[in-house]
């Protein structure tokens, strides 16, 4: 994809990240928005469901909700039977722990909604060591409620070092049970940064996890990955970052970020409370400079076709510079592993 | 036995833009920029259509591009056929 249809600013996102909550009955270590309790100020019912009307009038496609666990809103069902009404898509990214039977046939009841169970290992132990105990039991019932059921669901498994030599077998799993793997990318916010020395794969393991990619093209990845797109998965998903081009984030209290991982103050692009979606997706100044980002030291690198300089919200957590590239990009790993050669041959 | 027709696939969505037309589909999710400009309402694929039924008006070089633009779409997946009941 040219970035020269989004270059100048869609009319609105074609789908968004809405964490409707930070309130979690989880700890997991790598949370891009720590979640814990929820924030005193969210959204009311009559905020989100204004949203959702005006979410709608400018064409999103699709609403994808976290958090936070999104269903530790009273009102969540609600704001996701308003997204349907409207007849925008959703799709739900939960621990899994709050799924019931129940819930489950009541979502089915319409056909807009998909759903991601986060699991973080093919084996307990390993999935729990990051995301608490009794995770892992909780996420495999959701999925097999999920996966008798009409919801295409899937599994989301962040790509940490712990669970790297895992994924084939998550992929194996997810057959199994009858959904599909989705594998995410791991970033610096949150607290993931807390985390980050001890959870981030090391470059062999990215080079690792791009090749399986390569094999494996019904594993989905969304956009996180265009950084580590091998030749072979060129037209299964971006080959630019979407922030403030195709997507953004709306935070739990109204705030409205460039993407989920650049919730923060340095990256707020407007407030829900005090413009409307419209007047901060067209005028923010931050979604314009993301829009105009160009990461000109990339631009000779034989890849850059294929990631356009790879994610920012990455560049900017490691390295403080927006405009570095991503320092763990496919390029950058193998060229990390060539170093690392030389040096130990040298020593 | 029905007419054979075409309908936006119940997986993808379709928006006008300024270069024309915004195709989404969430089961990649993937997207296809069509520069239609105007030619092509985004309504158009709000009900079933014959295949070659095309907005009225149009000049015959606009018709024929806008037959296999229908047919690409189809090709991938954006459209699916449908009986015209």
């Amino acid at each position: 994809m040219s970035n020269r249809f989004v270059e100048k600013g869609l009319r609105a996102p074609v789908n968004l990240t809405w964490e409707v909550t930070v309130g979690c009955n989880l700890r997991c270590r790598h949370c891009l928005s720590s979640s814990t309790t929820p924030a005193a100020d969210e959204l009311s019912t009559q905020e989100a469901l204004a949203l959702v009307d005006q979410l709608h009038d400018n064409g999103v496609f699709q609403v994808n909700f976290g958090g936070g666990e999104p269903f530790m809103r009273h009102d969540f069902l609600t704001i996701v039977d308003a997204c349907h009404a409207k007849g925008i898509m959703t799709c739900i990214s939960t621990n899994g722990t709050l799924l019931t039977a129940d819930l489950v046939q009541r979502l089915a009841r319409n056909r807009l909604v998909a759903i991601q169970v986060s699991l973080d290992g093919a084996e307990q132990a390993t999935c729990e060591e990051i995301r608490g105990a009794g995770t892992f039991a909780a996420a495999i019932a959701a999925l097999k409620l999920l996966a008798a059921s009409t919801i295409p669901s899937s599994i989301n498994t962040v790509l940490t070092a712990g669970n790297a030599a895992e994924i084939p077998a998550l992929y194996e799993l997810a057959q199994s049970l009858g959904v599909s793997l989705r594998v995410s990318r791991f970033r610096p916010s949150g607290r993931g940064a807390d985390n980050w020395e001890a959870l981030r794969p090391d470059p062999s393991q990215l080079l690792a996890f791009s090749e399986w990619l390569a094999s494996s093209g019904d594993v989905r990845t969304g956009d996180s990955f265009f950084s580590l797109t091998s030749q072979q998965r060129q037209g299964l998903g971006l080959n630019l970052c979407g922030a403030a081009k195709l997507t953004c984030c709306v935070g739990p209290t109204g705030k409205v970020y460039p993407c989920a991982f650049m919730q923060s103050d340095r990256f707020e692009a407007g407030d829900l409370r005090v413009s409307t979606f419209k007047e901060i997706w067209d005028n923010a100044t931050m979604f314009k400079s993301l829009r105009q980002l160009r990461i000109h030291s990339c631009e000779d690198c034989r890849r850059f076709d294929q990631c356009h300089g790879g994610c920012p919200a990455v560049a900017y957590h490691l390295k403080n510079d927006l405009e570095g590239g991503d320092p763990e990009c496919l390029e950058r790993c193998v060229t990390a592993i060539v170093d690392d050669g030389m040096k130990a041959s040298a020593a | 036995m029905a007419a054979a027709g075409v309908q936006l696939h119940p997986a993808c969505r379709v928006r006008q833009e300024e270069f024309g037309l915004l195709f989404y589909d969430s089961r990649g999710p993937r997207l296809l920029f069509a520069e239609t400009g105007t030619m092509l309402p985004a309504e158009f694929f709000a009900v079933a259509r014959g295949k070659r039924e095309l907005p009225e008006g149009l000049a015959e070089r606009e018709q024929e591009k806008l037959e296999k633009f229908v047919n690409l779409l189809l090709e991938k997946d954006f459209l699916r056929e449908q009986p015209l009941c």
